[in-house]
Parts: structure tokens; C-alpha cells; sequence
């Protein structure tokens, strides 16, 4: 039982960490650093001369250092791919009883095969840009439902967890509200990004800093919601913190943790939008989105829990 | 912060620096070699006006080499070509040359009308006649391209040249993702030509 509650837990950081080796190869422009999947210009492991290549394949394309950015994050992908395996049969062995746990882990294996073939679609449609979103957005449910089972598998060996605290019963439309303007933040994110993409294609000498003022409305959009999600995160701190009784420390942790996240995304994002578009901080940026998406759904699924036991 | 808050940031720090390092990297390795500078050539364009190879000087150069009634692969090609000169429209050191590969078809009359047919309105876009021998010669010792069986037997590339003359990299002319790195290539040339 504690080596899967060991493997829910390394499963979920491997994957955050996929997400952002992802998000890597994405800011650093090497999505077609290997032109065929799965190979990387037909070979296992990645040419490094421009002699190794394949007679089909057009040698402009090769660039060695972009080959081996995309091909770490193959080779990191299928690494998560394997470790979700073994948690999956780790699950079905110990929590075959519990459906939560087991449908979870099944499904966050499924997509994670799914996310496989969607990265070969990408490299088939040379980056479609609604591909590329689809690719994170199955990312972040993947990475949520590990979560999930993680934070299920703690309950299990810890079943007290919970039971003394008491937080306000009324909190659902506040969970519901938060959850649903963090994907239509996320989306509005990655559309910024696409149209980014749009301009530096059209443009192609623009520099960074002239960018973002290219950009239309939606970029205000994201700003907007963005202030709206801080409140959101605020309210239910105050929730989950100050008007319940006994919070555990999972919970004060965690509202915590969201509320101060966000306040960093608002400066990060305005630093995007009024001094450059960094790479660097683009990455961070998405990449803290996700930790937002998590960290929101752990309080959610303890406040659930509390509520549980009450009743 | 406790010692697992303190660990996490470590973490964090090293990934900043390590993805820091893995942009850098990213970003300096579009490096383009000089291949060989273009040969000395005379040709005239379609409208009859002389162009040689110094008219390639202080410019970014994208060359390919076609014929107007061409129906296999010329069509992507000159897609693709169109569409590059209408993204790099504000770019005024970069130009585009198409070189006819059948000059007893292609006269500049038919060339002009082809530019028109194709939406060329500037300067930018030139397509270039000479006789069938000269137009070998440069094709296959001046750009080491196959040029045997002309006009069915042309190359599909689209060839870089940078302001100085020089012959920098080759293109598949009707390949997508080719496509994303010349467009990637040419605006680091035209940096290049500012510096």
C-alpha cells in the first residue's frame, strides 16, 4: 500500500515535470526539432551529424540542438508514460475495491496513451496551434486525476485526516466558479499564445517587445479574469481558513499557497505584457497555471472529504 | 517555510536555470554556414531588365528554379514562395528570384503575365530569363543543383543567399515544416545584413 501511494506521488511530480519540459520545447521553438515520430530523423537515438540523415528528409530541417530539446521530451514522456503504468497495476492491485481511485488511474492512463498519439498529430500537422492546446489540456486532466488519486491513497492510510476539521458547507459554487474561469483562463492563455505565434509569422522581424501591443482585446480578457480569479482564490481562503473550524494544515497550506501563486501569475503575466514576452517567464507562467489547477483541485477534494465525514 | 518548502524552491531555482540555458541554446543554434558564393551570371528580368548576380548584393536572397506551365510539385512551390513575399512585405531587404528552366516557353512576356497572374506588384519578386545554356551552367556548377533534364527536371529547393552573395542553405520548396525554418533563417540573415 505505500509503495502506491509512493508511485501515485512520483507520478504526479513526474508529470508536472513533463509539463514543463513540454512548455520548454514549446518556448524555445524545437516542436519540429525531429521531423518524423517516433523516431527523430529515423534513428532511436537522435543524429548528430548531418551525414546520419535519411535520404527522404530535407537536411534544412536538421538542427541538432532542437532534435535533442524535442527528443528529451519524447524520452521524459515516455518515462511518465511507465511510471503511470505501474501505478495503474499498483492500483488495480491494492484499490481494485475503491472505484474512485481505480477509474482514475485507469483514465489518466488512457489519456496518457492518447497524449502519445496527439504528440505524432502534432508532428503530422507541423504544430496545428488547436493541437497544440489540446496537448497541454489533456496534460493538466492527466496530471489532476494523479492528484487525485494521490491525494485518495494519503485518505487511505491517513483516514483521520479530515475529521476534525469543519469547513463552511456552502463552498460548491465558489469550487464550480474558480474551476470553470481557470479553464477559461487557460484557454484565453493559450490563444494569446497562438496569436502571438500568428504575428511572428506575419511579421517576421517584429521584436518582442513590440509583440503583445499587436495583440487584440483578448489579452485584457486574460488580464480581467485574472484579477477575477484572485478574488475567487480569496473567498474561498477566507472559506476554507478563516470561517471554519479546526482547518487542517493541508488546507491552510494549500489556500495559502493558491492565493500567493496567483498574486505571482498577475506579475509575471504583466511583465509579459509590458516589458517583453521572455521566454522564460512565458514558460513559468503556464507552468504555475498548473500548479493553480492542482492545488485547487486538492482543496476541493479535502473540503469534500470534511463534508463526508460530517454528514 | 519548512524543509520540504525549501527543497521545492531548489528544485524550482535549478529548473529556471536548466530551461534558461536550454532557450539560449535553442536560440544560437540557428547558425547558417556560407556554402559558396554565387558564380557571376547575366540574366534579365521579365521586363526586360538586366540581373546579375550583383543585383543580390545588400539583400536577402530566396532563388528557386521553375517554368510557368509546370503542373507537379511548381504549384506548392510557388504557394509557398507567395506566401513569403507576403509575409515579408515590410522587410525590404529581402527579395525572391524565379529562374525559368524553359526560356523557349517562359519569354518575359509570359513571365510578366505569370507575375501578374500570381499577384506580384513590386520590385520584390523577379522572374529571370536567359538562354537554355547559361541557365544550366549556373543551375548546376553556379548552384549545384541537377539540371539534366530541363525543364521537367528541375530542383525543388528554394535556395537562401545572404547580402553579401553568399549561397547560405537549401530548402525543400514544397515542405511545411521546411517552410517554418527558412522563414526562421531569413529573418536572422536580414539581422545579420544590419549588423
Amino acid at each position: 500500500m505505500q509503495i502506491f501511494r509512493t508511485f501515485t506521488i512520483l507520478s504526479t511530480g513526474l508529470t508536472y515535470l513533463l509539463i514543463f519540459i513540454g512548455g520548454m520545447v514549446r518556448v524555445a521553438g524545437a516542436g519540429m526539432g525531429c521531423p518524423d515520430w517516433p523516431r527523430c530523423f529515423g534513428r532511436w537515438i537522435p543524429p548528430t551529424r548531418l551525414d546520419q540523415l535519411p535520404e527522404h528528409i530535407d537536411p534544412a530541417k536538421f538542427n541538432i540542438v532542437l532534435a535533442w530539446i524535442e527528443y528529451s521530451n519524447r524520452l521524459f514522456g515516455a518515462i511518465v508514460g511507465l511510471s503511470i503504468a505501474i501505478t495503474l497495476y499498483l492500483g488495480l492491485k491494492h484499490c481494485s475495491h475503491l472505484p474512485r481511485i481505480k477509474w482514475a488511474l485507469i483514465i489518466a492512463f488512457l489519456l496518457t496513451l492518447f497524449e502519445g498519439w496527439l504528440g505524432s498529430v502534432l508532428v503530422d500537422t507541423v504544430l496545428n496551434p488547436l493541437t497544440i492546446t489540446l496537448h497541454l489540456f489533456f496534460a493538466l486532466i492527466i496530471v489532476m486525476l494523479l492528484l487525485f488519486a494521490s491525494q485518495e491513497a494519503y485518505y487511505l492510510l491517513n483516514p483521520n485526516a479530515e475529521n476534525k476539521s469543519q469547513y463552511p458547507s456552502e463552498m460548491k459554487w465558489l469550487f464550480g466558479m474558480m474551476a470553470f474561469t481557470l479553464l477559461v483562463e487557460v484557454v484565453l492563455g493559450t490563444e494569446i499564445r497562438g496569436g502571438l505565434e500568428m504575428i511572428r509569422k506575419e511579421n517576421p522581424m517584429i521584436e518582442s517587445q513590440f509583440l503583445i501591443d499587436m495583440l487584440g482585446p483578448f489579452k485584457y480578457a486574460h488580464s480581467i479574469l485574472g484579477f477575477l480569479i484572485t478574488i475567487l482564490s480569496v473567498l474561498i481562503w477566507h472559506g476554507l481558513v478563516k470561517r471554519s473550524l479546526d482547518p487542517s494544515s493541508l488546507m491552510v497550506q494549500t489556500s495559502t499557497l493558491t492565493v500567493l501563486l496567483i498574486l505571482l501569475q498577475i506579475v509575471l503575466g504583466e511583465i509579459l505584457v509590458f516589458f517583453e514576452v521572455i521566454p522564460l517567464i512565458q514558460l513559468f507562467h503556464l507552468w504555475i497555471a498548473s500548479w493553480i489547477l492542482g492545488l485547487v483541485s486538492i482543496q476541493y477534494v479535502a473540503w469534500q472529504r470534511s463534508r463526508l465525514d460530517y454528514e | 517555510m519548512n524543509r520540504a518548502g525549501y527543497h521545492v524552491l531548489l528544485i524550482i531555482i535549478v529548473l529556471g536555470l536548466g530551461a534558461n540555458w536550454v532557450i539560449e541554446k535553442a536560440n544560437n543554434s540557428h547558425d547558417i554556414p556560407i556554402l559558396k558564393p554565387v558564380p557571376q551570371f547575366s540574366f534579365f528580368n521579365q521586363r526586360g531588365e538586366p540581373f546579375t548576380n550583383e543585383n543580390l548584393e545588400f539583400k536577402v536572397t530566396i532563388l528557386d528554379f521553375m517554368f510557368t506551365s509546370c503542373a507537379g510539385p511548381c504549384p506548392m512551390m510557388t504557394l509557398n514562395m507567395s506566401n513569403l513575399y507576403k509575409d515579408f512585405d515590410d522587410v525590404k531587404e529581402v527579395q525572391f528570384v524565379s529562374i525559368t528552366v524553359d526560356p523557349v516557353v517562359d519569354t518575359q512576356e509570359k513571365l510578366r503575365e505569370y507575375a501578374e497572374l500570381i499577384g506580384v506588384d513590386d520590385g520584390r519578386w523577379q522572374f529571370l530569363w536567359s538562354d537554355m545554356d547559361a541557365i544550366k551552367d549556373l543551375k548546376k556548377n553556379g548552384f549545384m543543383l541537377f539540371a539534366d533534364d530541363l525543364p521537367q527536371g528541375h530542383a525543388i529547393k528554394f535556395v537562401l543567399i545572404d547580402h553579401k552573395g553568399n549561397i547560405r542553405k537549401y530548402f525543400d520548396g514544397t515542405d511545411e515544416a521546411s517552410q517554418k525554418v527558412l522563414r526562421k533563417d531569413i529573418a536572422n540573415l536580414v539581422k545579420e545584413s544590419r549588423s
